[in-house]
């Protein structure tokens, strides 16, 4: 009954997390198809997925764009569960988007059970230079209290917008041969989340 | 075929029946068009695709449950991929038995159905704590079924199969995933209590506001129970439904009014349409009246359309009315179309309206016709009109004085009345240039399609038929009016009833009338008429300006034939000796020359050069000739007329004889005229400088004008001037040397002389001197009128009395001694004194006349020689007058 698993390229999970309308869509309009939407539509939870090519290898990225609107939080626990990356983003307009990254940051962090988890701190909107309420400073001394890396983007400019997924991808593709090294690793591992969920609830 | 589509992104990716999706990805069609196929989730979505780009789709989701593929198909890629899935659920996802901490809008609940409660379709935590794995690798449900009819994989279900379940959602997970996955399910079923507990923990302020609400909501119950009893929801009913009809009520009200709107919308719109019907006659007597035969046109054209099929009898009347007016209408303006005059572009304008309203007349070709009927109409109209003109007019002129009279009349009191046929063929002409053109336009437009009008067969020869038609007419016209002999006998019946003025007057008119023929025929060469239509004009025009060519001549001739003689010598300037007589001749044929030339010898468009014309060639020497001859003619006359001056001063021919010289200073005191003799020699003179210079100059004159040389008729005119001369010159000596030489014989034998007497000689004898000095006075007498006419006249004179001479010797019986001195000195002075003139006739004359007188010795000899020595000195000047220069 085993299809034909070995043809399909390496398949990598990214979640895009953060406040609404910070821009996690047009981040990911825009790395995935190059465009720029200048309306803001919430999300409820978009799935993108396409192949690419990350340093020379062809790997599977599939991205869920999920809702920042507070409606939408009770089913955000599903969906972080699913995801071997995360793109954590605030807009540096916003100093309440950048609070918020906080308690993404732990649910992430609870739901994953794991503090390595492949995670990227976004401030995005940075071709609004004027408008900016979140220092870099603010925002790198954040990132490295939680030992992840900080970059700005512009969903409008297309800056840094490849590089973040592209970080993010080489960090879980690193993750997964780090996991796969420890053989069997991986039940134990869920146990152990499992565990450890069940000890907070 | 082009890359297939692919589908990459889903905007949002799961959701219930009817949500709208933004489908991403590529190649997703090239147009709208191009998109042929959509499916989600095996639904047909089709219907709902909006194309927006090849990146991007919208659709609404249909009735699915469960995920599933997005699959695009398009023409130009054929049947697409996807790479995401879409998940469609019911609403009822959170249901009684699903704990959720926030507020879940129940109102949908009801619409989708209490049956789909079951809380597995929203996506669902794994039982066993492991990581779902991806739908590829799954089982088909099919297969499945196969291992376990009639059970399934739902873990809430009656029918749950674990072993579906696992093989559906762990086929490939290891045992020890297994494993451990069963100690979380057991932890989990464990926890159950501990996980409602921590539940309401985690949500006690909630849990307590409900409970409060319960309390509330008891309290309130017990307290309303007195008022209302046991059962208040009977009332509750009760009240419900009462709403209910009451509402219903309401509604059918609503709903009823709602009706009769409609229904009273209906009704207003048919009315609104058969107001239109009705109205129209009204609204179409109006438009007519107004003019706008536009709107006319088209109210009918909407009024046939909505009710040409109707049956109801009503409406059959009304159409019935609208189509007598139309009818009406039609014939009114088919009346317009046809009545003159009328503008082409206002034709064009009522066939137009003709045709869109469809009527029964062959519009266009009406118009074609009525405007050549009318062409033909105004021609006879301004035939008759001149022709009444002209009727008292003609009266009065035939009753007017001859031929003579009106020519001495200055010409200016002559055309005070214009002829009839002037005007008519002037008024033909410019009526033609008005009218014809619209005519050649309108059947133009008519055959080029224009007009939008079906062309019957023929019609083509029948309107080429009218134009020629037309074009003969007016031709017909113009030569029955001017030069009517060019028409068969009936035709000039029907054309040629205008009489035809005197020459004269025509050949005023003439050239100012070639000119308006030839500006109509310009019209028709701009209207670029068929050849055979042009060249029926040309040759009118050829013959008319062959005509008016003809009348200058003769115009001319007649002015020659008039020409008078003044007598008056010419002593000065280039031609001398000669009277004005030839000379106007020659300026009068140079004035017609030059006529000529302007107006007829022109060649304008399309014309040929009269000069290649025969029939104009022959007129033309024949009207040379007859110019010629009338001028001859004039001489002649002058010439022959002795008797005009006999009344005038009675003096006989005698009067040299007794030596008077020439007397014309007496006769000039009394008039003018000279003497005959000086006539004759006056007209001799202009004879001969005509006929050498003259007609020299005549012929450079020709060829300046571009005329032909017309040699014949010069020659011949030539000749008849020589004869002429002759008879002139015969005339004059006739005139002149008869009575001279009559005197010789009585004054020869004056004083009873004979030459057989013997009276000695001393001088030649007094006839001799006689003789000569009249041989003096003629030569004097030439001099005086033209010193070329010595040669011509004086020998011949000469010659008879050097004959008469001899006649007179020979007639002698005897000579003495004396009388044969004496006659030899006579005969040898006039023939020394003579000798300048003598021809040699007349020398053979002296020399016989000398030999008759018989033969001297050596004394009388030198006695002969003395008397002429003495006679030679004595008559020095007479001898000298005689002597040729
Ligand atoms: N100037 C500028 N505007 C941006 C940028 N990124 C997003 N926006 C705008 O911000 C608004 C919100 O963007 P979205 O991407 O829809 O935001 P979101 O994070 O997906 O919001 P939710 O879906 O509600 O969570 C849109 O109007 C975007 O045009 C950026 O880098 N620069
Ligand atoms: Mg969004």
């Amino acid at each position: 009954m085993a299809k034909k698993t070995t043809v399909q390229p390496a398949l990598h999970k990214v979640i895009m997390v953060g406040s609404g309308g910070v821009g996690k869509s047009a981040l990911t309009l825009q790395f995935m198809y190059d465009e720029f939407v200048e309306d803001y539509e919430p999300t409820k939870a978009d799935s993108y997925r396409k192949k690419i090519l990350l340093d020379g290898e062809e790997v599977q990225i599939d991205i869920l764009d999920t809702a920042g609107q507070e409606d939408y939080a009770a089913i955000r626990d599903n969906y972080f569960r699913s995801g071997e990356g995360f793109l954590c983003i605030f807009s540096i307009t916003e100093d309440e988007s950048f609070q918020a990254t906080q308690e993404f940051r732990e649910q992430i962090l609870r739901v994953k059970n794991d503090d390595q988890i492949p995670f990227l701190l976004v401030g995005n909107k940075c071709d609004l230079e004027e408008k900016r309420k979140v220092t870099l400073q603010e925002a790198q001394d954040r990132a490295n209290k939680w030992g992840v890396p900080y970059v700005e983007t512009s969903a409008k400019t297309r800056e840094h917008v490849d590089k973040v997924f592209y970080d993010l991808m080489r960090e879980i593709r690193a993750r997964k041969k780090e996991e796969n090294k420890t053989s069997n690793g991986r039940g134990k591992d869920k146990n152990k989340k499992k565990k450890l969920k069940c000890i907070i609830l | 075929m082009g890359p297939p589509p692919i589908v990459t992104g889903l905007s949002p990716n799961e959701g219930p029946p009817g949500t709208r999706i933004k489908i991403r990805g590529e190649n997703l069609g090239k147009s709208p068009q191009d998109l042929v196929g959509l499916t989600i989730c095996g639904v047909d979505s089709l219907l709902t695709a909006e194309w927006k780009s090849e990146n991007k789709i919208i659709a609404i989701s249909g009735p699915i449950k469960g995920k599933g593929d997005i699959i695009v198909t398009t023409r130009s890629g054929g049947v697409g991929s996807c790479n995401v899935t879409f998940k469609g659920y019911h609403i009822a996802t959170i249901g009684p038995m699903k704990e959720s901490a926030v507020w879940v809008e129940e109102t949908e609940l009801f619409t989708w159905g209490r049956h789909s409660l079951s809380p597995s379709s929203y996506q669902q935590e794994d039982p066993l704590g492991l990581s779902v794995e991806d739908a590829e690798k799954k089982i088909p449900e099919d297969d499945l079924l196969q291992f376990y009819p009639t059970r399934n994989g739902d873990i809430t279900s009656n029918d749950f199969s674990a072993g579906w379940f696992l093989l559906e959602n762990h086929q490939t997970t290891s045992f020890n995933d297994l494993h451990a996955g069963l100690v979380h399910l057991r932890r989990k079923v464990q926890g159950q209590k501990e996980g409602q507990l921590s539940f309401l923990k985690a949500n006690i302020g909630a849990v307590m506001d409900q409970i409060d609400t319960l309390v509330n909501l008891k309290d309130r119950y017990e307290a309303d129970l007195p008022k209302l009893g046991h059962e208040p929801t009977l009332k509750l009913e009760k009240a419900i439904k009462e709403s209910e009809h009451e509402a219903r009520k309401l509604f059918d009200e609503v709903l009823n009014r709602k009706d009769r709107a409609e229904k009273t919308r209906n009704a207003l719109n048919v009315l609104t349409r058969f107001r239109f019907l009705f109205c129209l006659p009204c609204v179409i007597d109006r438009n007519i009246k107004k003019g706008d035969y536009d709107i006319v046109i088209n109210d009918y054209i909407r009024v046939k359309n909505l009710f040409h099929k109707t049956d109801i009898p009503i409406f059959k009347a009304a159409l019935n009315e609208i189509e007598k007016r139309i009818t009406d209408l039609q014939t009114k303006l088919h009346q317009d179309l046809q009545n003159m005059p009328i503008t082409v572009e206002q034709q064009k304008r009522l066939i137009r309206y003709l045709v869109n309203l469809e009527s029964p007349f062959d519009a266009a070709w009406d118009a074609i016709k009525a405007r050549s009927e009318y062409i033909s109409k105004k021609f006879g109209l301004i035939h008759n009109y001149h022709k009444s003109l002209e009727k008292p007019d003609s009266k009065s002129k035939s009753g007017s004085a001859s031929k003579y009279s009106k020519y001495n009349k200055s010409p200016n009191t002559e055309i005070t009345i214009i002829p009839a046929c002037v005007n008519f063929t002037d008024e033909i002409c410019l009526s033609i240039t008005e009218t014809f053109p619209d005519l050649w336009k309108i059947g133009q437009s008519y055959f080029s399609g224009e007009l939008q009008v079906k062309i019957e067969a023929g019609r083509q020869t029948e309107y080429k038929h009218m134009v020629m038609n037309v074009i003969e007419t007016y031709c017909k016209y113009v030569r029955g009016s001017l030069i009517p002999n060019t028409l068969d006998k009936t035709e000039r019946a029907q054309y040629g009833t205008l009489t035809l003025p005197e020459r004269d007057e025509m050949a005023l008119y003439l050239p100012e009338l070639l000119h308006s023929v030839r500006s109509a025929y310009s019209t028709f060469i701009k209207l670029d008429l068929p050849s055979e239509a042009l060249d029926l004009v040309n040759l009118v025009l050829l013959d008319l300006r062959i005509h008016c060519m003809s009348i200058m001549f003769q115009q001319t001739t007649e002015q020659i034939k008039q020409l008078t003689e003044n007598w008056k010598i010419n002593y000065t300037g280039k031609f001398t000796g000669v009277t004005e007589l030839p000379l106007k001749f020659l300026n009068l044929i140079e004035d017609m020359m030059k006529a000529v030339k302007e107006s007829v010898l022109s060649i304008e468009q399309r014309e040929i050069s009269l000069l290649e014309n025969q029939m104009a060639q022959k007129e033309m020497e024949k009207q040379m000739n007859n110019m010629l001859i009338a001028f001859h003619n004039v001489l002649n006359n002058l010439s022959s007329s002795e008797d005009y001056d006999e009344c005038e001063n009675g003096t006989p021919v005698v009067s040299q004889l007794i030596g008077t010289p020439v007397s014309s200073h007496k006769t000039s005191s009394k008039s003018n005229i000279p003497i005959w003799e000086h006539r004759l020699l006056i007209i001799l003179s202009n004879c001969l400088f005509t006929k050498i210079t003259v007609l020299d100059m005549l012929v450079t004159k020709f060829k300046e004008n571009g005329f032909p040389p017309l040699q014949t008729s010069l020659s011949s005119a030539k000749i008849k001037l020589e004869q002429l001369e002759k008879s002139i010159l015969d005339k004059y000596l006739e005139q002149k040397s008869d009575p001279l030489v009559g005197t010789i014989e009585p004054s020869m034998y004056l004083g009873r002389f004979d030459w057989h007497l013997s009276i000695p000689p001393n001088d030649i004898r007094p006839y001799v001197k006689e003789c000569i000095n009249n041989l003096i006075n003629v030569h004097s007498e030439i001099i005086h009128i033209s010193p070329t006419l010595l040669n011509a006249v004086l020998p011949q004179v000469v010659e008879t009395v050097a004959e008469e001479l001899y006649r007179l010797m020979s007639c002698a019986q005897r000579f003495s001694r004396e009388g044969a001195v004496q006659a030899r000195a006579d005969i040898i002075a006039l023939q020394e004194f003579l000798e300048g003139y003598s021809t040699e006739k007349a020398q053979h004359y002296f020399k016989e006349a000398i030999e008759v007188v018989p033969p001297l010795d050596r004394t009388d000899e030198i006695i002969v020689e003395d008397i002429l020595r003495q006679c030679r000195a004595r008559m020095k000047i007479q001898v000298m007058c005689l002597r040729k220069a």
